[in-house]
């Protein structure tokens, strides 16, 4: 009873704010996973869905699906409560629901409602719109404060381009990006985005305007149509294997989330400027059938000369005129079609994507990539499924590419007892499986010449514990980039939480991994490959106190390659938050030292930052860093945002970075303001 | 009091095995030895306990496995057989013949002792290694069981068309620290006895096993184990056997030695008799199989 009156004001005490709550989560699939995740939308679909909490009495599967750390089985135990029981009449019933433990529920309670159970849907007015929709405007500066290579350059030779500067930078050093959100319950969505990356120019004779832009509407619900979207937008179906171009599901500390989440199609609002469609798409409900259709037009970067190109430029800078030159040289046409069938235990989809470039693409051959994609078109099918089945949830999809290349993904959630939870997940993508957007659990970021097995068990044993451990098992049959040989590897994790208090909590990580690389300067003409191993250990303790909040983190790395010696690296920080009471002020700051003796020692680590940026810098070497990060409320609508960081190297080091990166010294500051107006 | 008692009977245990162990066989055989598995020289080398049967446990976590006894593995569970058995196990190696192992398992419980014998072949014609054991073991109030087998090893020699062979004995070692928690240890070979020749020696596999077992719930069981032979490297396994069903239960684990295998494997309860197929995913050397049935007299 103690425990059910004091879910609220726990929730409140270990994450005082929802904001905060999404970057912990964030945090937590970011740790062990090497793959960029767009943060911008990760950010977005949950605050959002903070804005228009999902009622839990009619709520799908679907729905559940956009809270990224429940577990598939844990959203089919939520849904399997309310089906049985009938709605809930509490939001304190959560806790009768099977593998929801506090940490769980405290996590959900911004994101969920208990509402009413009728499930009709409401007319959408323009009245309503004009009166409870919510506008949103963002502007955001970042600078770096020390003068990098590239922009020296230009100021000496101030605005004449000469051939002799083509590689250097044409625009100042300032990062901006201007939002501007509506939005009307999760029923009518509307944005624009315009960017322009620091280097890149804003006003001249090369370029005039934000480097980026992006608009898109979605409408939710609306008579047969369950989504229409037009704009920029994204579709995702199935396991991801033909479609998926938001973040996938990967290996991370929640070890049970490897499925990917078949979210339809969906508003696209980041500055991520390569991994969207553009044109327009929508999804009708016929029965327990949604169908759904889109259509993209866009122009992507690519190296083209004389009508055909050999890379696919994602970086989305055009700083330089040789970045210039590559921008929007390709036109991309995508068409896609998907049809789900889903009833309560069962969902069956297939999905079809046509794709075509108006240049060929044509690969500099090499080993690595001799099965990867080239010409100017491809066509995509996949099959996807899911099945409930007692307390086993089975999932998995197959796909073929008109080259003949296969990929299979294929696994099983299993719930034995509430304490205990498993997940086995198969994989097999054939090295001539390589397509556009796919995006699904893999070894690597590139979903083709791979297959594996992953484990992964999740265990409460004790009241205040939780005990979480994967373990994956991968070969890659053909050569792969930096690997010139058929290679294996291995990766294990181990994670102890432990829940001290309502105000204390830590856990120990433990996580190994080993893959092999090339070994460089060998002097032999057949490849050499040697395993390379890297083991670490973290431990992290969260404690507030009043007003305070405090993080410390320890964590330590040993790293070899074949029979070298082991290389060590080590990390310390601690962390406070001051949330001032009498001011609507909010202080984070961090201190930070770090010893990684070579870059395979390096570490990555979470920071705090400004409203919708997620820092995750790299570091290796010996020095420290530290940041100041502030939040003010100038108003109930205005907010303003503000941080500054700095590293500084210890290890005599005279440059940092490269190329037009370069700084001269030992000392990097960044810079960064971000202005928030709710009307 | 309890601990004392262990000691002091592993201490006889020990002592009357390494006076059986003396002795080593000779054999001036030395040329050959290598050229007849030399196709699998490395598989070999690394794996040279082949002989000894895998166990059904889920990823081969038998050492503190209560419920099964599996012929050369930990003896004390033998200690824990109400009714006699018997068991017949094929495993086929990576879908080659030659590598497969077949054994016998035979138990026959007693209110002082329990024994069994076993019988264990791997291999081909040109090349084969067969163990046959015979073991004792008793259930000491259900908090602790202890076991005992004595083991003869021989491999056949082709170059002189002849076997050579050695005793080695085996312990074991259970102990329920509570219903739903138990650990167990287990030595095979403990005194590292080979075949020594004049030019050549074959070694015999010494494996020393340590793991637990843990209820969560009579259907769900937990199992960790970590194995050490004297010349290769730590092998750690753990996994989950759950009963679905009364008649069927389900296995999931990996172990890691080097490399990282996972494992699954299916049991099925038809009455008196029990069938176990496992199979296991090694990432170079391909797929494992193992089918295990065995019958419970009386039941």
């Amino acid at each position: 009873m103690f425990l059910i009156c004091s879910c609220p004001a726990r929730a409140q005490d270990v994450v005082s704010t929802t904001e905060q709550l999404i970057a912990d989560i964030f945090e937590q699939y970011t740790a062990e996973s090497d793959d960029a995740i767009d943060y911008d939308t990760f950010y977005e679909d949950l605050l959002l869905c903070a804005q228009s909490p999902i009622n839990l009495n009619k709520t799908s599967r679907e729905e559940l699906e956009r809270l990224p750390f429940l577990s598939d089985i844990q959203i089919e135990n939520i849904l399997f409560y309310v089906y049985k029981s009938g709605p809930m009449k509490t939001i304190y019933e959560l806790q009768l629901i099977n593998g929801l433990d506090m940490t769980d529920i405290r996590r959900m309670l911004p994101f969920v409602l208990i509402g009413e159970a009728d499930k009709s849907k409401q007319k959408i007015y323009w009245s309503d719109l004009l009166k409870h929709g919510k506008n949103e405007l963002d502007f955001r500066l970042d600078k770096a404060l020390e003068t990098k290579d590239g922009y020296q350059s230009l100021s000496q030779e101030e605005t004449n381009l000469t051939q002799s500067n083509a590689n250097n930078y044409l625009g100042n050093d300032i990062y901006n990006s201007l939002k501007y959100r509506f939005y009307y319950k999760d029923r009518v969505l509307a944005g624009f985005t315009a960017e322009k990356d620091a280097g890149e120019q804003f006003w001249g004779s090369a370029h005039k305007g934000y480097d980026f832009y992006s608009f898109h509407a979605q409408l939710n619900n609306f008579g047969k149509f369950k989504t229409i979207v037009v704009g920029d937008f994204r579709a995702n179906f199935g396991q991801g294997l033909v479609l998926h171009p938001d973040f996938g599901m990967g290996k991370s500390s929640y070890v049970l989330n490897v499925s990917s989440r078949n979210s339809g199609l969906k508003r696209y609002s980041s500055t991520d400027e390569s991994n969207f469609f553009r044109g327009g798409g929508a999804t009708v409900r016929v029965g327990k059938f949604d169908l759904s259709a889109f259509y993209s037009n866009k122009m992507i970067d690519g190296d083209t000369v004389n009508g055909s190109f050999s890379t696919i430029i994602k970086t989305g800078y055009h700083r330089t005129a040789d970045e210039l030159s590559k921008k929007h040289t390709v036109n991309q046409q995508i068409l896609g079609a998907n049809a789900t069938y889903t009833n309560m235990n069962l969902q069956l989809g297939v999905t079809l994507v046509h794709t075509l470039l108006n240049n060929r693409l044509i690969l500099d051959k090499s080993v690595y990539n001799h099965f990867y994609f080239s010409g100017k078109k491809q066509t995509t099918a996949g099959a996807f499924y899911r099945y409930r089945w007692k307390k086993i949830n089975l999932f998995g999809e197959v796909a073929v590419t008109d080259n003949g290349g296969t990929a299979t993904l294929n696994g099983c959630y299993f719930s034995p007892i509430s304490q205990v939870n498993l997940v086995v997940l198969h994989r097999y993508y054939s090295p001539e499986y390589d397509t556009f957007y796919a995006s699904s659990f893999s070894a690597t970021s590139r979903m083709n010449n791979e297959q594996g097995f992953y484990l992964g068990a999740e265990v409460r044993p004790f009241r205040k514990w939780k005990f979480a451990a994967y373990a994956d098992s991968y070969q890659f049959p053909w050569p792969k980039y930096g690997v010139d040989a058929p290679s294996v590897g291995k990766d294990y994790l181990f994670q102890a939480d432990f829940a001290a208090r309502r105000n204390i909590s830590m856990f120990w990580r433990f996580k190994f991994e080993e893959k092999q690389t090339n070994l460089s300067n060998t002097g032999t003409v057949m490849p050499v490959v040697v395993p390379l191993q890297k083991a670490s250990l973290r431990y992290q303790l969260m404690y507030s106190h009043g007003n305070f909040s405090f993080k410390n983190l320890l964590e330590g790395n040993l790293s070899r390659q074949g029979d070298a010696d082991w290389t060590y690296g080590v990390i310390a920080s601690q962390d406070v938050s001051y949330d001032f009471k009498t001011v609507p002020l909010k202080i984070d700051f961090r201190y930070q030292f770090f010893d990684a003796v070579n870059y395979e020692n390096r570490f990555y680590s979470y920071e705090r930052d400004v409203l919708y940026a997620f820092s995750i810098p790299m570091y290796f070497g010996l020095g420290n860093r530290y940041y100041l990060n502030l939040r003010y409320d100038l108003s109930k609508r205005l907010s303003l945002w503000f941080k500054i960081a700095q590293t500084v190297y210890a290890d005599d080091r005279e440059t940092l970075s490269s190329g037009n990166e370069t700084i001269s010294g030992n000392k990097k500051t960044d810079a960064r303001l971000m202005l928030k107006w709710e009307f | 009091m309890i601990t004392c008692s262990i000691i002091l009977i592993f201490e006889l245990m020990l002592l009357c095995l390494r006076i059986l162990c003396q002795q080593n066989v000779e054999d001036y055989e030395k040329n050959h030895f290598h050229a007849h598995n030399c196709c699998f020289c490395q598989f070999l080398h690394s794996q040279i306990s082949n002989i000894i049967p895998s166990s059904n446990s889920v990823a081969q976590t038998s050492v503190a496995d209560s419920h099964n006894w599996t012929a050369f593995n930990n003896p004390a569970m033998l200690g824990y057989v109400v009714n006699p058995e018997l068991g017949l196990e094929y495993e086929n190696r990576y879908l080659v013949s030659e590598l497969s192992t077949k054994s016998f398992q035979f138990a026959l419980p007693s209110s002082l002792i329990n024994s069994g014998l076993s019988f264990s072949h791997f291999g081909y014609s040109l090349y084969h290694e067969m163990l046959i054991g015979l073991g004792f073991a008793r259930n000491f109030s259900d908090k602790f069981a202890m076991g005992v087998q004595f083991n003869y090893y021989t491999a056949f020699f082709t170059a002189s068309n002849s076997y050579r062979g050695a005793f080695l004995p085996q312990i074991g070692l259970s102990v329920k620290l509570s219903p739903n928690f138990s650990f167990g240890f287990h030595s095979f070979n403990p005194f590292q006895t080979n075949i020594n020749t004049k030019n050549v020696m074959k070694r015999i596999p010494s494996i020393f096993s340590l793991g637990t077992e843990h209820f969560f719930a009579p259907e769900l069981v937990w199992r960790t184990q970590i194995d050490k032979e004297v010349s290769s490297n730590y092998r750690f396994a753990s996994g989950f056997e759950y009963k679905m069903l009364q008649s069927f239960n389900v296995k999931l684990g990996a172990y890691g030695s080097g490399y990282l295998v996972p494992c699954l494997g299916f049991g099925f309860n038809l009455g008196a008799f029990l069938v176990d197929l496992n199979c296991e995913f090694h990432p170079l050397l391909g797929l494992n199989t193992l089918a295990a049935v065995k019958y419970k007299f009386g039941k």
